[in-house]
This record gives structure tokens, sequence and C-alpha cells, in this order.
């Protein structure tokens, strides 16, 4: 089944339409290696959710003049209420200063892809989910193994197209693979896949639904025997590359395009999985983790079957189960929840065949944790099985043998994986030892976004599309001239 | 007792100081540090110091180990705020010993010295807690914007003070002052340095008779950073070469010390060009330049460290960035050293950390006293062609001293709560 994108996201973010895309051109100079992004930039900018809302990307370089649109990022820095200081040398090197006296910390509006979104305020918000269709080309049904039919979310790389710094025609355009979290499902990523693809234009997507999540199907998951389904980390990663190599078959793809791949939460664990593993190769430039770190996943394993039974059982619609996920701030971007829940609950009541089982599996599940709290009848559970049809895809609280395996030793391989490394965490700093200090040896790059929530890319799917198109453009080998080497220049008896 | 020695005495005493001593103070150092150039000069004795990131107990043992101010000249290579419990105290107080004795401290900047990274790592949220505004926070940050870049140490003996024997060309000491392990220059050196002293007894005999820069060829005299003297011949007033300290390392739009005395360093930390990498770069086991995973600035090889430091005429780049367990790390055939002086590293990495002592040349040839390190500077024309053998040739650096410390007693005041555990982490 195929269908075509429409218009991407119908928020209305045209005044922060001013990313590098436009003013990162091709930069004559070999040294300011236009690859370079922001190093900390959108950490937690102080101008980063400023009033205006502009992003704080600075991408200014020492050479002003191979430079042309990239100084039309536009920050609200009234020089007025400035140090005259921090005026100056914004003029001298377009360096962005946050002016003191701007509400620089004052909490950010929720986003503003939600409240424009659906029209109105607090009091008139949509719940309306939003088809998939809005963020991406196709969807796809790969036989990934006899018993796993994977679904995935796919918008091709348009070759040519891989942003400014693709001079070469016919280069394919960065894939960014996506990976969500346990409990999740391809739909966390499409607001900021298509984020991503307002930074470069030629940027791929393909973002699937693990198995036992979202559209994906197993038919060992008719096998009772607990655990139902296979979730180990190998086995997801494997998938994970399996659904790449299926996919360039599906699309004829003479080869991998380059691949950043980004994984949130366990998906994070899975990526990094596959990159230790070396199965993509040299088309791997990197990969991205966001918000899981062995140490505190490892602290947060205790409390999850507690939270996980403060969870409703299930919703009387998908409008519901929307609002759930943003009155409880479980997501804390209207647009993106509208997008992505409707890829996490089904329809108990006229759940196709293909996915009955595994939700039939979970309800039973979930008959232990109902809200009452007492031990549920069978007619009861159906009462409410019909007042609240929508359950969760993924009982993830059967998932828990897993959990260990997931994340156990994620911090060393992430650190030693090959390819270009990049750590996006929500809230505060929560780094464990080893993080710590490979953090501090430079090994990695780290971002933290004090603002969001734990789902970080669908919480701020603009900075977090920033960040990634910087990490990539960082690491496109095709692109990055570094300055000749001094043992060369003295092989062609030049002076150094 | 002045209020500025008050100040010290509180701050001392791991106790903020009003916001409006704050302001005075930061109003003081600016002042100050409006007239240091890109580039500080620093006399030797000198003790080098690495990142503290607000761990101000340790910060007391550093002192502990090293010397008090003014007893010790100091130059501590940034990040001084962030990550700590007491970045506050630990700035305040390294900023009030610099406007109370500016010659006997250097403070120079680190890309924590930034306010967006202060706001994710900790500076800004220790000061919103215990001012219950941003206000100092923002004076601190102003005061950042002023910190010098880098700084030249000239006048560092090539031996050790006695009783160390002149053949010892590096000395490790633990806290209580013990010698942990010592070792002896390559003798193919000590021979170098006997020529280079009888040459620089020569040329000072030449030059007091016939003015100075007439007798000595082909390299000119001059500071170091203007590049003005040769690789091999030495130069008076320069001892050991000159050692060059920065935040993070080189930049490969930097060739030389007087290019980074052009940048306009009174702003914000960009997120790339030459600031950028000077605060953020990494040496490593490359050739050549490459790519930074840090995500700002780059990495650099051995052949970048030693042209660099031959062509402006550098004996040693001391750098810290870079947590290093064992405290400090030569690199390069000791062209480059990383010193880190924050002990377990955030309250639980387990390293320990160290200073980097430079001792005055006592050879009684002095040194040229110089302004800013920029008086006497030749126009930097073309200098000496390195020959990849020089590369390769024995190392003229001054003799150091490692003192490697262990992290203080903690004292749990002040601690925030422990951070809340992710209630969601799937």
């Amino acid at each position: 089944m195929t269908a075509t994108s429409s218009s991407i996201p119908e928020f209305n973010e045209a005044d922060e339409d001013n990313f590098i895309s436009s003013g990162h051109g091709s930069n004559p100079s070999s040294l300011s290696s236009s690859a370079i992004p922001s190093p900390f930039a959108l950490g937690d900018s102080p101008g980063g959710l400023g009033r205006g809302g502009h992003l704080n990307l600075n991408t200014s370089t020492y050479f002003p003049s191979s430079h042309n649109a990239t100084t039309s990022t536009t920050f609200p820095i009234s020089e007025a209420d400035d140090d005259s200081s921090s005026a100056s040398s914004m003029s001298s090197t377009g360096t962005i200063i946050p002016s003191p006296g701007r509400a620089l910390f004052a909490r950010p509006v929720l986003h503003s892809t939600g409240s424009s979104s659906g029209g109105t305020g607090s009091g008139g918000r949509s719940y309306e989910p939003i088809p998939w269709t809005t963020y991406f080309e196709r969807e796809l049904w790969l036989d990934t193994s006899p018993t796993t039919r994977h679904h995935a979310y796919l918008t091709s790389p348009v070759a040519g197209s891989g942003g400014p710094n693709s001079g070469s025609k016919g280069r394919p355009g960065p894939l960014f693979v996506t990976h969500h979290g346990a409990g999740s499902s391809g739909l966390s990523f499409a607001v900021v896949g298509a984020e991503i693809r307002r930074r470069i234009s030629g940027a791929g997507i393909l973002s699937l639904d693990a198995r036992g999540h979202g559209g994906t199907t197993t038919t060992e998951e008719q096998d009772k025997t607990e655990p139902a389904i296979d979730l180990s980390l190998s086995t997801l990663a494997q998938d994970l590359f399996n659904v790449m190599i299926e996919t360039k078959k599906v699309m004829s793809w003479a080869e991998l395009p380059p691949i950043i791949l980004v994984g949130h939460s366990l998906g994070g664990a899975v990526v990094t999985e596959l990159a230790k593993t070396n199965l993509v190769g040299t088309s791997l430039l990197g990969y991205a983790v966001l918000d899981v770190v062995e140490g505190s996943a490892m602290d947060a394993l205790q409390s999850m079957q507690t939270y996980l039974s403060t969870r409703p059982v299930g919703f009387a619609s998908l409008k519901d189960g929307i609002e759930w996920h943003v009155r409880s701030r479980t997501l804390r971007n209207p647009v993106s929840a509208r997008t992505s829940v409707p890829g996490l609950l089904v329809d108990a009541n006229s759940t196709p065949a293909s996915s009955s089982s595994s939700s039939e599996a979970q309800q039973d599940e979930q008959k232990g944790v109902a809200a009452d709290g007492t031990k549920p009848k069978l007619g009861q559970d159906d009462g409410k099985k019909a007042s609240r049809p929508w359950r969760w895809r993924t009982n993830l609280a059967a998932t828990q043998p897993f959990w260990e395996d997931w994340f156990v030793g994620l911090s060393k391989k992430f650190l030693e994986a090959k390819g270009g490394k990049l750590l996006l965490l929500a809230g505060t700093d929560r780094l464990d030892t080893e993080l710590t200090i490979g953090q501090m040896q430079g090994k990695y790059a780290l971002q933290v976004f004090p603002e969001a929530g734990h789902f970080i890319h669908e919480d701020l799917p603009e900075k977090t599309a920033t960040v990634l198109v910087d990490f990539y453009r960082r690491n496109d080998r095709s692109a990055l001239v570094l300055p000749p080497k001094v043992s060369d220049l003295l092989a062609q008896g030049k002076r150094v | 007792m002045s209020d500025l020695d008050k100040a010290i005495e509180t701050l001392r005493n791991c106790r903020p100081i009003p916001e409006a001593q704050v302001r005075e103070i930061c109003h003081k150092a600016r002042e100050l540090l409006i007239e240091d150039g890109n580039v500080v000069t620093v006399s030797a004795p000198v003790t080098i110091c690495g990142d503290i990131h607000g761990q101000f107990h340790d910060l007391m043992e550093l002192f502990r180990v090293g010397g008090q101010v003014p007893d010790t000249n100091y130059l501590f290579m940034g990040d001084f705020v962030d990550r700590g419990f007491y970045s506050l105290e630990s700035f305040l107080l390294l900023l009030c010993l610099k406007v109370r004795y500016p010659d006997r401290m250097t403070l120079i900047r680190g890309n924590h010295e930034s306010r967006q990274i202060t706001t994710v790592y900790g500076f800004y949220d220790e000061c919103l807690r215990k001012y219950g505004s941003a206000n100092v926070w923002r004076y601190c940050c102003d005061i950042f914007d002023y910190l010098a870049l880098g700084a030249i140490v000239l006048g560092a003996s090539y031996t050790l003070p006695p009783p160390a024997s002149p053949d010892i060309e590096l000395e490790v000491r633990n806290a209580n002052n013990s010698i942990m392990s010592n070792f002896q220059r390559h003798p193919n050196s000590i021979n170098k340095i006997k020529e280079q002293d009888q040459s620089r007894q020569d040329e000072m005999m030449a030059t007091n008779g016939a003015g100075e820069g007439s007798g000595s060829s082909p390299g000119k005299t001059g500071p170091p950073g203007s590049g003005a003297s040769g690789y091999s011949s030495g130069s008076v007033g320069n001892p050991a070469g000159a050692v060059l300290c920065v935040h993070g390392g080189l930049s490969p739009l930097i060739d030389t010390v007087d290019k980074i005395r052009l940048l306009d360093r009174k702003q914000e930390v960009p997120h790339e060009g030459a600031m950028c990498d000077l605060l953020w770069s990494d040496p490593d086991e490359i050739d050549g330049w490459g790519l930074s995973p840090r995500g700002a600035g780059f990495l650099f090889g051995a052949d970048i460290v030693k042209v660099f430091n031959h062509r402006n005429d550098l004996s040693l780049i001391a750098r810290a960035h870079q947590l290093v367990m064992e405290g400090f790390k030569e690199m390069f055939d000791a062209s480059i050293v990383t010193v880190w002086s924050a002990p377990n590293y955030c309250y639980r990495c387990g390293n320990v950390a160290a200073i980097l002592e430079l001792f005055e040349d006592n050879s009684g040839l002095g040194i040229l006293s110089r302004s800013n390190g920029d008086a006497n500077r030749s126009d930097g024309g073309p200098r000496g062609v390195l020959m990849e053998n020089e590369l390769a040739a024995p190392h003229l650096g001054p003799a150091r001293r490692y003192r490697v410390f262990q992290a203080a007693p903690q004292d749990s005041r002040g601690m925030p709560a422990k951070k809340p555990v992710a209630d969601y982490f799937l």
C-alpha cells in the first residue's frame, strides 16, 4: 500500500523557518568545513526557545564573506538592553548572544506546533488523530523472516539533493533510520522526520515498527509460552538491519544510502547494538541515541512496573488516548501525540486477525493491573472492553524479561562502536560514570534539552531535527574536507 | 581587612558573597581583563592547572598541594564552572584572587565559560539556587567574555630546582610532596642544552656589545608567537622555549600564536571557527587534522603539534579539556600535555588530578621583560623551513614537575538533592 504525502504538518511555524539548510552554502574554504554543526548550541541554549521561538542555530563562521544566508538567523536581540560588548561582538562575527534583558528562561510556551495546530488555546485543543500519510511517502510491509512481517514508514531519500553539501549530483541523500522505544511505534518519529526534511529536502526517513509494536506482526505470537515474542536486543538489532536491507530491495536501491541511525530509549540500545555489529558497514555515518543511559535506565527499571500500573488500561477512543498522553505530559507536543498515539493503540473490538493475538495476550495481562485494583472478573473485563476498547498494542509489562538485556553494557558499546556518536538527553543530564568519563574525554557529542520529556524528539521536533541534521552534516564524509596533512605537504616538498 | 580580603575569606569558607559584591568584583575584574591581550604572557615560575568544574573542596586541596596565592603563581586553563556543586564559590574565589593579586593569578577561558554551556551543565542552576535570580550568573558570564584565550609562559627552566639533578626532565610528586617517579632527559638533549647554553652565552656577549638582534642569524630573536627565533639556536631570554597554554588545543585556522591575538574574543564562544577550536579541540593519535567526536573543534595529530611548536618557537603546549585518569598526560614526545585538575570528576569518576609546575630559569641569562608578550614583536616574516628530520629531533622542553593529588573529603553541605530517577525509560 502506498500513499503519497500531502503537505507536511499543518502547524504553522513559518517564523521559525530559518534553518541552516538555507544558509549552509557549500563553503569554499576547506577549513570551515561546512559540516560543522553547533557544538552545544541547542543544548539548553538560552535563546533556543526564547520568546520568539527562534532556533538559536548559529552557523556563522570566520569567513563571513564566504557565507551567504546564514546570518539570516534572526534572534530577537534588542541592543538597547544589551551589554555593548556582546552587541558589538555580534556584529563582528555574527555570533548569537542571548541578551540578558530577555526572558530567556521563561518557561517555553507549549510548543508552537501544538497550540497553533488544532486551532485554539487550551480550551479547544484538538485531539483528532493525524494520519501518517501527512508525514511519510509510503508504508512498507517487509517479510524479514518467515515468521515476521515488519511494518515500516518510508520517505525515500532523493539523489542529488542531500542538502547543500552534496555538491555532486546523483549522490543519494542521507537516510535517517529510526527505531522507537519500547511500547512506542514508528510514528513516534513522524514529526521529527518531517522536520529533518525541512532542513535537508533530499533526506529520507525510514521508521519501522519493532516486532510486537505497531503494524509489525509475528506468528510466533501464537505460541503462548512466555515470553511471547523474542524482544532480545540482538534480535531487534538484526530486525532493524533486515528492514534496511529489505527496504533497499523493495525500493530497488543499488546500495544503501548514507545512514544515520536514530534510536529512542530501547531504540537507542538497538541502534547502538547494530552499530557495534558493523553490519551496516561503511554506509553508516553515525548513530544518535535519544534519552537513554545505561546507568539511569537500570535504576529506573525497578520502578517501571509501578509506573506501568498507573497507566490507563484502555481508552474509549483514539482521541481519549491522545488526550491522556498530552494531559499526563507523557507527550508534550499535541501535534506529535496526535500523530504517534494511533500507533500505540488497537481497537480490541475490531482488531484485524493479524494482530489480535497480541492484544489478546496483553489484555489477559492487563487484567491483573486493572485500575480499580480489584481482581477483575471476566464479566467486568468484558464490560471495560466495551467501554474502553482502545487497548495498548504492546503489553509492556510482559517485556520485563528483556529489560536488563536491553540496557546492560549500553554505555560501553556506545563508546566503542564505529561512527559518529550523538547522545541527546532530556531533562537533566543523567550520564553514568562511564559516559561521564567518555564525555569529558571528548568521545562523543552530548546535547541536553532540559525542557523536553522522555519523548524528546516528539516534544521538541524542531530542535531535535536541527541537532540530527547538524550531526549528519558533520559526519557526512563526502562533504568533509579537512586541512592538508603536514606530512603530505612535506612529501610534496612544500614548506609548512 | 579590605572588603576584597573579606570576600576572599568568605569564599575560602565556601560561602557565597552578596550579589552586590559580586557585581563590584566583576566590575573590577573586567577592568583588569579588558587590558589583557587574547594571549597573556606569564613569567615562570608558574603552576599550571586544568579543569576545576566547581569542585571547590578539591580546589582547596589544590592550593594546599601547590601552595597558596600569592606565594605560588597560578595559571588556570579554564573550565572553572559546571558539573560540581560549588561552581559559584570556585569561580568567584579565583576571580577575587585575580583582582587581589593580578600578577599571581592568570585565568584563561574554557569551553564551559559560556552562557549556553552553563545553562545546561549546572552553573546557571546553581546561581539561581543560591541567589534566587540569574543576576550573578549574568555578571559571571560577562566576565567569561573577557577571559584571555591563551597564555604564553616565558622563562621556564630546563632544570628542576636543586637538589634535583640537572638531568631530570620530569618529576612526579604526590600530595605529600614525596617523589613518586622521575625521568631523565635523553642524553642527546642534554648535550644539546649544553650547546645551547654555550651559544646563548656567546650571543649574550655579542648582543651586549652590538645591540640586540645584530649578531644572531639566521634566527631573529623575539618573543615566542612572533616566530622570530630559530628552532635549534635558542634565543636570548627564552631558555627553554615558551609554553603555550590553551584550554582545548589548536585550530586549523591558526598557524601562529599571533593569529590568536587577532581574534575578537569578547563574545560568547562561537560554534565554530578559530576561537571555538582553541577551546574545544583535542590532540589525538592521528595524522593531520580530524573530526572531533565532540561536535565542535578538531582532532589534531603529532605532526600538527610539532610544526606549530616549531613555527612558534614553543617547547610545549599545555592544555586541559580532557579527563585523564592519571591527572596528566604527555603526548607526541612531550610536545603537548593535558593537565586535569578535578580529582574524582563529578564526584564519581575515580581519577586523580594534577598540576604542572614550571620553574624559573636561574641560569643568570634572565628573561627579557615584556608586557603582554607582544612588545618587541617582529613582523612575523618567513621563517625557517621545518625539515622532516627536525620533527624527530630530541625535544627540548622545560623541566616539569607534576603534583598529583586526590579528591578532598566531600562536604555534603549545599549539595542538591539526589537527582530524581527517570520514571519512564523503556
